[in-house]
């Protein structure tokens, strides 16, 4: 690894000297069956090419040829863990890096009715939000429920009065394939009392600029005060606008949530 | 070789040897896998692009001379004539906005054209000068289409006798089937959850590898897979390839060739290579991409090695099994050439 370290910027000055640049390497690929878990999950990286490493970090930092050398797969029990990954070899330019943030099961829910997705973008159901299955960034992965509403609602029982104090809504963003981040979540308890909805939390979002690439991004809404309910109502507005600079400016974006967990 | 390269650089270098940079990066890299492994020339192509630019470089078939044809969606020169040198011999074409598919066929002695254009959505049949010989439509006849707008064609493969199949991949995912006049004989596959349909059909070829029992493959790219189907259009099989959003397949000698646009996990991220098929389906290269390997008869997720590609579109195989890879959305780049490693 010491020559690598040392070798890479030498080849990197050579190359450029010569008006030639070495060529990069592709991210690893990364193996998992959904980032949600119970206990743990099971993560496996893979890169067969001669003469290159695999190097990750679990910290949120970018990995670089001084972290872990990937060896075996990396199990993993903490929630919100950051997995970033990367490969590097001689006479390459080291990859981009790939990450996947992987997320503990939440509150028990019993029940859950959101309004009806696209006929293209079924997920696996009517449970597709409470599955534990889920969070690869593609839309072809049979995980997803995408809309092209102005708004979304979805409906959580739980089981029994439960304390709650944030909730996660975990959605993709590919702007090539028009599949925003959206624009406002809120979240309503069930006041029984009253036998009505009240507001307990809300987050707005707001587009980047164009950013190549599909990522899973898990919205957490912490909510305004603890609060002890049995039931919630998520309403969800995804993009009606697609922004200036992208090829559908003005059309309506498309909105795609795959899980939503309590805690 | 890189790696041979790398380390008598970086002793020349520490040496203090730098008169000599023509040691230095001498042979191009080598890609792929097993006997289908080749040298890529990035620099193949001639054409001065002041004069002859390039947007998205769809597809590239060699004719009956052996020069190389070019088709892009610019509309300064939709078509571009090479030599396999990378010389450009000529240009036509300035009516193909949404120019994609290109097939060549040999008519009677005569080498014809079929371009698939996505914006006119119609398919066009011309002579190698330009000249246009038929035009087909969006296909009313199927009784699956009420406007031009629904039918997006982007490939044709040409039977034996003449008839032209028409693969709708970026509209209805229909194969319509035509006799060698234009006249409607048929339609299959489309979108739906069964095994013979089809998502995002973006090519299609005819397969006489086994000349007693022909078919067509079809690819199905959000699947990341090809069917196959016989001549009438009924669904034989699937050939998975997992992560590969694969484009046309093509066919030259006992191996399927296909240009892979960018693979599942890195969607929109210049992730593309090049698969290579033998004669039993089995993939048994990828350039730039992971080599293949199968754990009991299922072939195992394929990625993306290095970036020698962005988005790889088309390949074209000439008379001497060089390959020349046409780029979607790559910077505007012309094609690149592969040479065989013998």
């Amino acid at each position: 690894m010491k020559q690598l370290i040392f070798s890479f910027p030498i080849f990197l000055i050579v190359a450029i000297c010569k008006g030639q640049m070495p060529e990069q390497l592709a991210p690893p690929l990364l193996k998992y069956k959904s980032v949600y878990f119970k206990k743990s999950a099971n993560v496996e990286l893979k890169f067969a090419q001669q003469g290159t490493q695999i190097y990750y970090t679990l910290n949120d930092q970018t990995p670089t040829v001084k972290d872990k050398l990937y060896r075996k797969p990396i199990q993993i029990s903490k929630s919100f863990t950051t997995l970033k990954a990367m490969v590097a070899g001689e006479g390459f330019i080291p990859s981009e890096i790939v990450t996947a943030t992987f997320i503990k099961d939440g509150l028990s829910i019993q029940s859950i009715l959101q309004t009806p997705a696209s006929e293209r973008f079924q997920g696996s159901g009517p449970n597709t939000l409470i599955d534990n299955e889920g969070g690869l960034p593609a839309i072809g992965s049979k995980s997803w429920l995408g809309y092209q509403h102005d708004s979304v609602e979805i409906k959580v029982v739980m089981e029994g009065k439960q304390k709650l104090t944030s909730v996660l809504i975990n959605c993709l963003q590919d702007h090539g394939s028009w599949v925003f981040l959206p624009e406002q979540i809120r979240v309503y308890q069930f006041d029984e009392s009253k036998q009505l909805f009240e507001l307990v939390g809300e987050r707005l979002g707001h587009v980047n600029g164009n950013i190549p690439g599909a990522f899973c991004v898990p919205i957490q809404i912490t909510l305004l005060k603890k609060i002890t309910t049995s039931k919630i109502k998520i309403v969800i507005r995804g993009i009606k606008s697609l922004p200036e600079w992208h090829p559908g400016k003005g059309q309506q974006g498309w909105l795609f949530i795959d899980e939503v967990k309590l805690y | 070789m890189h790696r041979r390269n790398f380390i008598k650089n970086s002793s020349l270098l520490s040496a203090g040897i730098l008169s000599r940079p023509d040691f230095l990066f001498k042979e191009d890299p080598l890609l792929g896998h097993g006997k289908k492994r080749y040298h890529l020339n990035t620099k193949w192509s001639k054409a001065d692009v002041a004069r002859n630019p390039v947007k998205d470089c769809h597809e590239m078939v060699q004719d009956s001379k052996g020069r190389i044809i070019l088709l892009t969606n610019e509309t300064k020169n939709n078509v571009l004539i090479y030599d396999k040198g990378g010389k450009l011999l000529g240009s036509w074409g300035s009516e193909y906005p949404g120019a994609h598919g290109l097939t060549l066929f040999n008519e009677n002695g005569m080498d014809v054209l079929f371009i698939c254009d996505n914006n006119r959505h119609q398919v066009i049949k011309t002579t190698l000068e330009g000249k246009v010989l038929l035009v087909l439509d969006y296909p009313k006849e199927t009784g699956q289409y009420s406007k031009a707008e629904e039918y997006v064609p982007t490939e044709t493969a040409i039977a034996p006798n003449g008839d032209i199949y028409v693969a709708d991949g970026y509209g209805k995912d229909f194969i319509i089937r035509y006799d060698s006049t234009g006249r409607y004989i048929s339609h299959f596959g489309g979108k739906g959850t069964e095994s013979k349909h089809l998502s995002n059909a973006h090519g299609i070829c005819v397969d006489q590898r086994n000349p007693q029992q022909p078919c067509l493959i079809v690819t199905s790219r959000q699947q990341n897979a090809f069917k196959r189907y016989t001549p009438d259009g009924i669904y034989i099989d699937t050939i998975p390839l997992p992560g590969a959003w694969v484009c046309r397949p093509v066919i030259k000698g006992d191996y399927l060739y296909a240009a892979v646009l960018q693979t599942n996990t890195q969607q929109g991220k210049q992730s593309g290579f090049v698969t290579i098929l033998d004669k039993d389906l089995k993939v048994v290269s990828n350039l730039g991409g992971s080599e293949p390997q199968y754990v009991d008869h299922k072939l195992e997720e394929m990625y993306q090695t290095v970036k020698y590609f962005q988005y790889p579109h088309d390949v074209c195989v000439d008379d001497e099994e060089n390959l020349y890879i046409a780029q979607w959305n790559s910077g505007k780049v012309y094609p690149y050439k592969l040479s065989p490693v013998i």
